[in-house]
């Protein structure tokens, strides 16, 4: 199985403090952020892993996981982290974020599919960043391809995938037939998600995303890593999406101290009104 | 009210504000004691000064009707010096937090020793510096406590004790003279420096009420590593090559000391305590295959190509078996808890008897195999679990109950079980505490690491500044 994995970085939400706003309020200052990539993308990742491999041996490949990001060149460091946790070749689209939207990454996302074509394209349900949640579902739909959001769980088989989406009160399982998009949540990484056709379904995962191993890190400088221009993917990059102004969220309160448990209770109730 | 003399209790209702002191028996319980959990706590009262003029007042009351004192701080001290099980007076600086203004010029600050060490960090942090006294137990130690104790912590490899990072004091003394030593100068060659006779004094010498800090810019980027080693000839072996900062590569073509990177933590764990993470906590182990031993190693400022070569060369001369770079913020935060949920993890799955320990680095290895002798002779079965910052030549050795000890069997033996362990430490020229200091804990085993000859310069000392004997009495020493 081929898999197309799109990883954004986004601003490290631990120096989140950082974020700087200028006096316009027209655009967010990113300079001297440290990134990451964005979690759910990387449980994309996790999953593509999964997915190509028998989870018994995985030094053994048993497929393709090709990662696209866009962004400007240090998003290679992003690339070369996921080439080194396991992913076979790795695309960067040269583009800086203030010329980007959804949709246009959506476009060019959907002129990749058609050269790499992939069996599967996984991303995160969204990008911590701006929450638009929204690049999965505008690249099934330009793709006409059949979609699964939110997954929980993913098991393979022949031709198709069965994927587990938490829902309220319960699991609905879709049976999406390849190609397909597939966006995953948190609960991708548990131990028992995904399960490829060679994995053991007895077998059980560490929890999370694994750490790439140093040798891997060492390798992984070998591995191919391409970059493309945005205008070779696609002739209109036009932008849908202007934002109006960015604010700060307000200064926290300072906490107080209660005096005893009394006075906790009678808080809670009397003005925080939680009781 | 557990005998305060009548007249002193007169005299602080006379004299100071109206909540000044608390009988509050909550009061009592908490700020009875430490983090240390082997004395009842049981305190005459607790007192809570907003100045230093009132802490002043205080010990000249104190002293005038011979009542006791112990200084209290964030009460996260590992022996037992913040403890009052004798009817004593706390006196907690809870209310002296106050901090001044970052002076960007000189780097320093000038805080009330009741700040806490978390909150220096965040008033520093502003401006671009920091206090470099980090460790676990931040949000609540004070800046007294740090003090009081010398405290270390993870990034002694880096920065050295709190020692380093202090350059005023403003102490009262047990007779209530407020004593002022050392200013905001980094230079000051006028006599013996008295600053360093209270920095680690614990709470016996004086009560320390205000303090000028050194400063240091914020750490620049940081990377995380974990390596798994055969044995602890191999965490050695790796250290030497990680305080040259990986100059000693083969290739590398540098001067020692000149490599690629700064190292900030130097941290080794065996696997015995990473499955007891592993039983308390939800963690996993990030390496594929389990190993004896482990290194989390903190470096700062990498030259990222030159430290992956570096890295590359450890693995062609065997120096590792295995190993992983953390990609980013929140997997260099979970190699951490690895090592930093050590601590509570023993107590969470067991009963831990904790021996903080210092040698020499080069005694490490024969200190080791002694212990392992000692133990396979004289405590088979009893498991030992080792981590610590061995790059300071520091081992936490925990010795956990085994199930067929009832509590009481066990530290009746563990008692025993220290008298050898020190002994060790002593024919190895180490220390029995390396950074927990020896309040109420390790005061039968001080003889073990300090000759006869400084315990009397110590009592003498002690006599010159508290002939009473009133200030935190029977820690450390018996009067
Ligand atoms: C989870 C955890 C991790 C820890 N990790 C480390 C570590 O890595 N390295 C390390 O060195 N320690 C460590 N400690 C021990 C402890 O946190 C430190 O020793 C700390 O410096 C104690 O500060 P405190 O304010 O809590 O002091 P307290 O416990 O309140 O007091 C400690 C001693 O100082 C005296 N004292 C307190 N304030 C004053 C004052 N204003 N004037 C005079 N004397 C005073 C007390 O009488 C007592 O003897 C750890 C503790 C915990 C609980
Ligand atoms: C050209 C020049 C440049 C200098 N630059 C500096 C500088 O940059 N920074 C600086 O700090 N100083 C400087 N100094 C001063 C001096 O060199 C230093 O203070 C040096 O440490 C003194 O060492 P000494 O062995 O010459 O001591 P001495 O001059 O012999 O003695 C100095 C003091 O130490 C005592 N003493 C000496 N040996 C012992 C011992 N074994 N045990 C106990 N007490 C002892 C003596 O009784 C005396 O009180 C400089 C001096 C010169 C001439």
């Amino acid at each position: 199985m081929k898999i197309l994995v799109a990883l954004k970085r986004v601003a490290d939400p631990d120096n989140a403090n950082k974020v700087k706003i200028p006096p316009s309020g027209d655009r967010i200052d990113t300079a001297g952020l440290e990134w990451k990539p964005n979690p759910f993308d990387e449980y994309a990742l996790e999953a593509a892993l999964r997915l190509t491999e028998d989870g018994k041996a995985p030094k053994a490949r048993a497929g393709e996981v090709v990662v696209v990001t866009f962004g400007p060149k240090e998003t290679e460091q992003t690339l070369r982290a996921a080439l080194a946790t396991g992913a076979d070749r790795a695309i960067r689209v040269d583009v800086t974020d203030d010329k980007l939207d959804g949709a246009l990454v959506a476009r060019a996302l959907k002129a990749l599919v058609e050269r790499e074509k992939p069996d599967v394209v996984l991303m995160g349900k969204q990008a911590v960043d701006g929450d638009s949640n929204q690049v999965g579902q505008s690249l099934a739909e330009l793709l006409d391809w059949p979609m699964a959001t939110f997954a929980a769980t993913i098991q393979e088989e022949q031709g198709a995938l069965l994927v587990g989406r938490e829902v309220d009160g319960g699991v609905a399982v879709l049976r999406v037939r390849l190609p397909a998009v597939v966006t995953v949540d948190l609960r991708i990484v548990a131990p028992t998600s995904v399960y490829s056709l060679k994995t053991a379904r007895t077998h059980k995962y560490n929890d999370g995303v694994r750490f790439a191993a140093l040798p891997a890190i060492m390798a992984s400088k070998k591995k191919p890593l391409a970059e493309v221009k945005l205008a070779d993917l696609t002739a209109d990059s036009g932008l849908k999406v202007q934002y109006h102004g960015f604010e700060p969220p307000p200064a926290r309160k300072a906490g107080i101290k209660v005096k005893d448990v009394a006075d906790l209770v009678a808080r809670l109730k009397n003005e925080a009104k939680v009781l | 009210m557990a005998g305060l003399p009548e007249a002193f209790l007169a005299a602080i209702q006379a004299d100071f504000p109206p909540d000044f002191l608390s009988l509050d028996a909550g009061d009592l319980a908490t700020f009875g004691r430490d983090w240390t959990k082997v004395h009842a706590p049981s305190p005459g009262a607790i007192a809570f000064p907003r100045t230093t003029d009132e802490v002043s007042r205080l010990l000249r009351l104190c002293s005038a009707h011979a009542v006791p004192v112990v200084p209290s701080g964030g009460r996260t001290g590992l022996a037992g010096g913040a403890v009052a099980a004798r009817g004593e007076l706390v006196v907690s600086l809870d209310r002296m937090r106050h901090m001044g203004p970052v002076d960007m010029l000189g780097g320093t600050v000038r805080v009330q020793a009741g700040a806490v060490t978390e909150a220096v960090h965040q008033h520093c942090a502003a401006q671009g510096l920091t206090w470099p006294v980090d460790f676990a137990s931040k949000g609540s130690s004070q800046v007294g406590g740090n003090i009081a104790t010398n405290a270390g912590g993870v990034k002694v490899i880096r920065y050295g004790l709190t020692r380093q990072w202090v350059l005023g004091l403003q102490v009262v003394l047990a007779n209530g003279d407020v004593l002022e030593v050392g200013g905001a100068l980094e230079k000051n060659n006028t006599g013996l420096d008295l600053r360093q006779l209270f920095i680690g004094s614990e709470g016996t010498l004086g009560i320390i009420t205000e303090a000028t800090l050194k400063l240091t810019r914020l750490p620049g980027h940081l990377d995380v590593l974990l390596f798994a080693v055969a044995d602890l000839a191999g965490v050695l072996a790796l250290f030497r090559e990680a305080r040259m900062g990986g100059a000693l590569a083969p290739g590398a073509g540098l001067e020692p000391g000149h490599g690629p990177f700064t190292v900030t933590a130097y941290e080794f764990f065996t696997e015995r305590c990473l499955d007891r993470v592993k039983r308390h906590r939800k963690v996993r182990n990030p390496l594929s295959a389990p190993s004896d031993y482990y290194v989390l190693m903190e470096v700062e400022n990498a030259h990222r190509d030159a430290l992956e070569a570096w890295v590359a060369s450890l693995f062609e001369r065997e120096l590792v078996t295995d190993g992983t770079l953390a990609q980013h913020s929140s997997q260099a935060a979970e190699l951490w808890t690895l090592r930093e949920g050590i601590s509570e993890s023993l107590s969470a799955t067991g009963l831990p008897h904790k021996n903080d320990v210092a040698l020499p680095i080069s005694e490490l290895s024969g200190f080791c195999a002694g212990l392992d002798d000692l133990f396979a002779r004289r405590y088979p079965g009893w498991e030992i679990c080792l981590f610590g910052h061995i790059g300071d030549g520091n081992l936490h050795i925990n010795v956990m109950k085994p199930d067929d000890l009832t509590r009481e069997q066990f530290l009746a033996r563990t008692h025993e079980a220290d008298h050898d362990i020190f002994a060790l430490v002593k024919a190895h020229h180490g220390s029995i505490s390396a950074e927990h200091g020896i309040g109420l804990l390790k005061k039968d085993f001080l003889g073990y690491t300090r000759a006869p000859a400084e315990l009397a310069l110590m009592r003498a000392v002690k006599r010159t500044l508290d002939p009473q004997g009133l200030l935190n009495p029977g820690k450390i020493l018996d009067a």
